[in-house]
């Protein structure tokens, strides 16, 4: 392997910036050098020199979601926000804090937890050793755990943002207050943007009180149509759930639907025991103190699958098999779970189907031995039927099947991210904040 | 300098004499001032519910007003927005500012009703004027077109009069009679103008003379019962039990011809009470009509003549069962205030009137109310309308309710949207019919949807309306062959009735079936 | 700066208000009788007003101190005719503002003499409820409280509640980024969005987001919400609907001081409470409010709280108790308690009011609309009183206390000469004092043709550029809604790749277009 020496540009624009090493690849592409800057002045030197270079550049926090959506058509320099990692401000009257993009999730637990407070994100977890991924990287690939039903996304969360432009602009939107309607949202714009609109450097987040406790109450389904409307029923009644997940492991196996309670001690109890009633009792396993893995047992059954999707098994770095993510309307879910099994089924798969079904997002995971075209025959099957299950809306479409992550051979043969909507915008959007093309190039739909 | 000197020396500083002219004092530009602009009132108002458009609220016709007082004249368009408001005043009861906007679209009204000899004046090119006469100053607003003032010509000519207006109606009656009401045989004189005023007279009730009670019908048949009531109630009806006042009585103009039993009622009722109920013979029009048409010399005319007759009477208070009236009439004082020999009197007249409900919620019950069973059960449903000038001009919604509810077995209904205007209005739905035509259906529909037996109002124009309103749904649903019987219908297969506040508590106190309630 | 005033005393005729210069255009083409019979074409005679009267009605919104003649006003009454009138626009050059029920307060749609005013208020239509979903797609001129009326019958509501909600539009609220009392708990309109269609500022009818909330590609539904309608014109909105709670407690407590309101406020959300609502008033507003609607707060409060909680029934009441208690350990002397809706409402139609209640206590008001970390409040609200003792002039504070967004209310009498200037001072220097302790120069109001002035002091060039990124990429020739939100365009310049052929994956058909 040639060893690349460091361009000038780059060496004096941040004293950490090394040749890229093997393990340096963005979904299977290699890089050819990584720069850790130590802080936003210095972020915008390397994205200054690498425009003056013509780098393409891909950001990385921990690299847990590198793997995320289709890998770029080149990556010359990989930007490691490992050194971004300062915690700016908690202020915890006001329950805010700022963070540096490549602040972990776990480090910034354990400076809200004192104050009994939390950012109400919880993510599939990551490869061990990751801390839950950065907040950057997080905030960049839209990443939610079940507690996007009453949360929403890190999105919904951000009031505030700090971002280098492909240029090396540093730009914020936002602010430190959570009621602001100043000028244009572009903090929107960037989550969800994987690297593609520039660098997340800075952010602030809404925060939420910590539960002080948390109690899941499980429940048994045999078909879709149950579970359905199981879930509907959890979340028609009053009684707030924080969660609810389903968690389908195989064809053959029932399907779990599992509610989350958070608040006090005898608030929980009492809606628990409300809820236990409402899903038909025997079913329903109240679990008031611990995790779902806790109230499953020994068995393995429907809680433990339900808190598998805040487990690393499906969604994190180097985790095998592919994962797809499905996004549909609530009313759908029976359907969904239908046209998933169907799609599956005729092509000989039988993936796990896990997630925020009351929200309308299931991960649909698929074994790594799953023979590529299969899998690519799956993922066409599947968009045709989710696109039937459209008709008659006035949108052009109600749902959506995304390949988050897929062994390469599947990358192959299939469009990962599939038909959206509004391309033409979205690309002038990319041609405006980074007309050469050079921020992460190829990681958004179109080829964005 | 005071805000209302601001006001005169801004006026004169725009050169415009017509603007001058038309708020010599300010005062309506700081009225117009009060308003912020808000929007409060846009949803509440009937105009902006049917087409959506700035100039048809409230906030858009305050908006117009000030332009024709800044520049001395409004545009034929602009006219058309002031015609086109109700006069419901919903738009008051929704206003956070306090914006008076009776005041202010009273004084527009009255520049659309400016004098007919000026307007030759101003129609003729300035070379046909007089030598050496001074150039009339010209109208704010363009007239209005030969139909228009034709039609207002004859309602203001015939409904203030009682006499005029029978007479204006008997050749209704005959086809009512005659069961040719279908050739829409009206009033000549209403359909040589405007065949929506007969078209809407054809929903008076049947002459009491032959009437039966109970259904206000399209198109009634007749049964021979005596009246329930005679047309002319007596001067004075005494009080049963221990007299608890003494109260005047209106009769009114169109209630005395189309609903004379509403009064008879009213006064049983009264008296019932415990007062001693003086009822003018001589009295005539409140004036409620030409103050709300912007008619004010005539309407203040009516004012003069109207607390004169009840001066006479010395009663305690005067009872007006017409919202209508009973807003205009507590609204004298300000009418009159202009008039140094009249604004004392007219203030402490107004201070005397009291609607129907308004004063016995404050006198509260002493004759004991029956049930009203009616043929499907012991429970008679009831939806209470609230009419525009009792509801926002007098802000009196609780007082009928409060009644209704005291009567045993009845359960009262809330109606949708119980704030918009039925679009009746006075006259609205003779000049305006399409929009009166619009807002009294979807009036009959939210009246239809609470499934009640009885549709209680107040005030004689929204009985009439909804009613028509309610026929012409049933109608309209196909119920029936035409039948010439067709009671007003909510579409849900039985028909609706439709009273009076007083003749509903008049049949409770008497014991008398809702079935046998007067027509 | 400014929110809505009463233009009372001498009115000048011209359609300028007293305010600051407008961004009048200049010497561009005026809108002609060409372009009026073109839109006619579109949308017939009656929808389209040249009447100059009829015209001028539409010269503000809700902020009556920035006023301009709209060249013409159309009111479409589907997608499919704004989308033809915009191309209409776009292609002769003219600019566009979309107006809805024309209730907001930072003059965001203040039309242009040189351009079309294209009203929503005739697309009112609710489209569609999926109660099963919990969705709701409606036509931009519907009243958001329309939606929560249509929604009610299904045990479901739309969540952002801004205090207009009787009259103002979804579409106005989706341009603005609404909140309201309820948004501390519930959250904006940005949050409770999930698809819009739009016409894009070059005529073309597109959806953004599938409703899902989670759709692929740039969150262009969460930057198009709250863009002030710079980016497109909404046509159809689809809206997350909520349950309605199982139970709801409002309290109203009185407090001598707003020192104290303001200590039990920072107990509350330090306990762990997070209610539905905080709102706080003070002396004056409260004596506005009782001359305007009588709501009879307690006798002598110098500030009374609201504090409304919702969710299900054991926590509401237990949260009550909680929330009895902080505040009578703040020093509150009277706790009202709400039972039913007719309670609840009593409470709320003083705040609700207030705005436009001090009409009855003041010839002109400005009301201003800024926000500060809620811990910050004491100290701005006492330099608040200090400005007001040093200008001479009065402030009537209504906020939403929760979240630290402040409308102090600056009242002062337009026919003295001078204090209009000093009114509009302090209410700057309010702003000042926002951005120095680290807040927003707007909370909810936007910042429109008002505020535009101001974003430099709160955003660097660098900040406004980036921002005006998205605005070139959405509008390149600058023609939707010009002259709001920043105070100086952006160039921009030659866009590369709008269209630049299809792209090398779409060719390949390995890859799906929309």
């Amino acid at each position: 392997m040639t060893v690349l020496s460091v361009p000038a540009e780059l060496a004096s624009a941040c004293a950490h910036v090394t040749p890229a090493g093997p393990a340096d690849m963005v979904a299977g592409e290699p890089a050819r050098y990584v720069a850790a800057p130590g802080s936003v002045s210095e972020a915008g030197a390397v994205l200054r020199a690498a425009a003056s270079l013509g780098l393409t550049v891909v950001p990385r926090g921990t690299g847990s979601r590198l793997d995320w959506g289709p890998a770029p058509a080149s990556c010359d320099l990989i930007i490691d926000t490992g050194r971004l990692d300062r915690i700016l401000e908690h202020s915890a009257g006001d329950l805010v804090v700022s963070v540096q993009a490549g602040v972990r999730l776990d480090d910034l637990a354990k400076v809200l937890a004192p104050a009994g407070q939390r950012l109400a994100v919880n993510p599939p977890a990551t490869a061990p050793g990751n801390g839950g991924g950065t907040i950057g990287g997080l905030t960049a690939a839209g990443a939610a755990g079940a507690l996007r039903y009453r949360y929403g996304s890190p999105r919904d969360l951000l009031i505030g943002i700090t971002v280098i432009r492909a240029d090396g602009t540093i730009a914020k939107a936002g602010g430190k207050v959570v009621k602001n309607v100043a000028g244009y949202d572009i903090g929107k714009l960037f989550a969800g943007s994987f690297g593609t609109l520039g660098l997340i450097a800075e952010a602030t987040f809404r925060l939420h009180p910590l539960p002080e406790t948390t109690g899941w109450i499980t429940l048994n389904c045999p078909d879709p149509a149950a579970a359905a409307a199981a879930v509907q029923a959890v979340a028609d009644s009053a009684l707030a759930p924080a969660a609810i997940e389903l968690d389908w492991p195989a064809a053959a196996r029932p399907i779990g639907v599992s509610v989350l309670l958070e608040g006090d001690e005898q608030s929980v109890a009492a809606r628990s025991e409300r809820m236990r009633s409402l899903l038909g009792g025997s079913g329903a396993e109240p679990n008031l103190h611990g995790s779902p893995d806790d109230a499953a047992g020994a068995d393995g059954g429907a809680a433990a699958g339900a808190f598998r999707v805040l487990q690393p098994s499906s969604g994190g770095r180097g985790s095998p098999g592919t994962l797809l993510r499905v996004a549909f309307w609530t009313g759908q879910l029976a359907q969904v779970l239908a046209v998933i099994r169907e799609a599956a089924g005729q092509h000989g798969l039988d993936p796990g189907i896990s997630g925020s079904a009351g929200a309308g997002v299931l991960d649909v995971a698929v074994a790594e031995i799953a023979d590529p075209s299969a899998v690519a025959e799956f993922v066409a099957a599947l968009r045709a039927g989710l696109k039937a299950l459209s008709a008659g809306s006035l949108l052009p479409a109600t749902a959506s099947a995304v390949v988050v992550h897929a062994p390469s051979a599947v990358r192959a043969a299939v469009d990962m991210w599939g038909p959206v909507q509004s391309l033409e915008l979205m690309r002038a959007v990319k041609d405006q904040f980074d007309p050469q093309r050079r921020m992460a190039p190829g990681r958004l739909p179109g080829g964005i | 300098m005071t805000a209302d000197d601001a006001g005169i020396v801004a006026a004169i500083a725009h050169g415009d004499p017509v603007a001058s002219a038309l708020d010599p004092d300010g005062s309506l530009r700081q009225l117009a001032g009060d308003c912020v602009h808000c929007g409060f009132c846009l949803p509440a108002c009937p105009t902006y519910q049917l087409w959506g458009e700035e100039m048809d609220s409230p906030r858009g016709r305050i908006h117009l007003i000030t332009q024709v007082l800044d520049s001395g004249h409004g545009s034929a368009a602009t006219a058309g927005h002031f015609d086109r408001c109700l006069g419901c005043m919903a738009c008051m009861t929704a206003c956070p500012s306090g914006v008076q906007y009776d005041q202010l679209i009273e004084a527009a009204r009255s520049w659309a009703e400016a004098d007919e000899g000026e307007r030759g004046q101003r129609r003729r090119a300035p070379g046909q004027q007089p030598p050496g006469q001074q150039p009339q100053l010209p109208a704010p607003l363009p007239p209005r077109s030969l139909r228009d003032r034709a039609v207002r010509s004859a309602i203001f000519a015939t409904f203030p009069y009682p006499s005029r207006l029978r007479a204006a109606l008997v050749p209704l009656r005959a086809a009512q009679r005659t069961g040719l009401d279908r050739l829409a045989a009206g009033s000549k004189l209403l359909r040589r103008v405007v065949p929506e005023a007969a078209a809407a007279l054809t929903v008076a009730p049947a002459p009491p003379a032959a009437g039966r009670g109970g259904v206000v019908r399209a198109r009634s048949r007749h049964d021979g019962k005596p009246p329930v009531a005679a047309r002319r109630l007596p001067a004075r009806v005494p009080a049963q039990g221990g007299r608890r006042a003494v109260v005047g009585m209106l009769t009114g103009c169109v209630q005395q011809v189309l609903f004379p039993q509403v009064n008879a009622a009213t006064a049983r009722v009264l008296a019932a009470e415990g007062c001693d109920v003086i009822v003018p013979p001589r009295q005539g029009c409140c004036g409620a009509l030409s103050l709300h048409g912007g008619r004010r010399a005539e309407a203040a005319d009516f004012a003069r003549a109207t607390i004169e007759v009840f001066e006479r009477a010395g009663v305690d208070a005067v009872i007006v069962n017409a919202a209508g009236c009973g807003s205009a009439m507590k609204e004298y004082g300000h009418l009159l205030a202009g008039d140094p020999d009249w604004a004392g009197r007219a203030a402490a007249f107004s201070h005397t009137v009291r609607d129907f409900s308004e004063f016995l919620a404050d006198l509260g019950p002493v004759a004991p109310r029956h049930p009203l069973p009616s043929g499907a059960g012991a429970v008679v449903t009831a939806a209470y309308h609230d009419a525009c000038h009792l509801g926002h001009a007098q802000r009196i919604t609780a007082q009928p309710r409060a009644l209704l509810r005291g009567i045993p077995g009845l359960v009262l209904a809330e109606i949708a949207d119980a704030g918009t205007c039925c679009g009746s209005a006075g006259i609205y739905n003779l000049v305006q019919p399409e929009a009166a035509a619009e807002l009294g259906s979807r009036k009959a529909k939210a009246v239809a949807a609470t499934g009640a037996d009885l549709l209680v109002s107040a005030n004689p124009g929204c009985s009439l309306q909804i009613a028509r309103a309610l026929a012409a749904a049933g109608d309209a649903d196909g119920d029936a062959d035409g039948d010439a019987d067709g009671d007003a219908d909510g579409g849900s297969g039985r028909p609706m009735r439709v009273a009076h506040v007083a003749e509903v508590l008049d049949a409770s106190i008497r014991g008398v079936p809702l079935e046998s309630l007067p027509g | 700066m400014t929110s809505g005033r009463i233009d009372s005393g001498p009115p000048d005729a011209a359609p300028a208000g007293p305010g600051p210069a407008e961004p009048e255009p200049t010497g561009s083409r005026p809108v002609g009788p060409g372009l009026a019979a073109e839109l006619t074409g579109i949308c017939g005679a009656a929808n389209v007003i040249t009447d100059p009267q009829q015209l001028r009605t539409y010269e503000c919104d809700g902020l009556t101190s920035h006023r301009s003649t709209p060249g013409l006003v159309v009111l479409p009454q589907s997608a499919a005719e704004v989308a033809a009138i915009v191309r209409t626009c776009a292609a002769s050059g003219v600019p566009f503002v979309a107006r809805g029920s024309g209730t907001g307060l930072s003059g965001g749609a203040l039309p242009r003499a040189d351009g079309v005013l294209i009203v929503t208020s005739k697309m009112r239509n609710v489209i569609a409820i999926d109660p099963v979903s919990r969705r709701a797609i409606v036509e931009p001129g519907v009243t958001n409280l329309a939606v929560s009326k249509a929604a009610e019958p299904y045990g479901l509501f739309y969540a952002p509640d801004p205090s207009s909600q009787v009259v103002c539009s979804v579409g106005g609220n989706v341009a603005e980024n609404s909140g309201g009392a309820h948004c501390l708990k519930h959250g904006f309109t940005v949050h409770h969005v999930t698809g819009l269609e739009i016409v894009t500022p070059q005529g073309d009818l597109t959806w953004l987001g599938d409703g899902t909330g989670a759709s692929p590609g740039y969150d262009l539904v969460g930057a198009f919400t709250g863009s002030e309608g710079t980016l497109g014109i909404v046509t159809k909105v689809v809206v997350k609907l909520t349950p309605i709670p199982e139970a709801v407690t409002t309290l109203l407590a009185a407090f001598t001081t707003m020192g104290a309101g303001g200590a039990a406020v920072s107990a509350i959300i330090g306990s762990g409470i997070l209610p539905g609502a905080i709102e706080m008033m003070d002396a004056l507003a409260i004596e506005a409010a009782e001359a305007a609607v009588n709501c009879r707060y307690p006798e002598g409060a110098g500030a009374v709280l609201i504090v409304e909680l919702d969710g299900p029934a054991g926590d509401v009441q237990a949260q009550t108790e909680a929330v009895r208690a902080i505040c009578t350990a703040q020093g509150a002397y009277e706790i009202r308690a709400a039972q039913d809706a007719a309670e609840r409402a009593a409470i709320w139609t003083g705040r609700r009011s207030a705005f436009a209640a001090v009409g009855r206590i003041s010839p002109a008001y400005i009301v201003q609309d800024g926000v500060v970390p809620r811990t910050a409040l004491p100290e701005v609200l006492d330099r608040i009183g200090e400005l007001s003792a040093e200008h001479g002039i009065r402030v009537a504070n209504v906020f939403h206390a929760g979240d630290g967004n402040l409308h102090p209310l600056v009242l002062f009498d337009d026919t003295v000469p001078g204090e209009q200037e000093q009114a509009e001072k302090l209410s700057g220097q309010i702003l000042d004092l926002c951005i120095e302790h680290g807040g927003s120069i707007t909370g909810e109001h936007g910042v429109g043709v008002d505020k535009s002035r101001y974003m430099p002091r709160m955003f660097g060039a660098d900040d406004l550029d980036t921002m005006q990124l998205l605005r070139c990429a959405f509008d390149p020739a600058g023609l939707c809604n010009p002259g709001k939100v920043f105070p100086t365009p952006r160039l921009c310049g030659e866009v590369p790749g709008v269209r630049h052929g299809p792209h090398p994956l779409v060719a390949s058909g390995l890859i799906d277009q929309f």
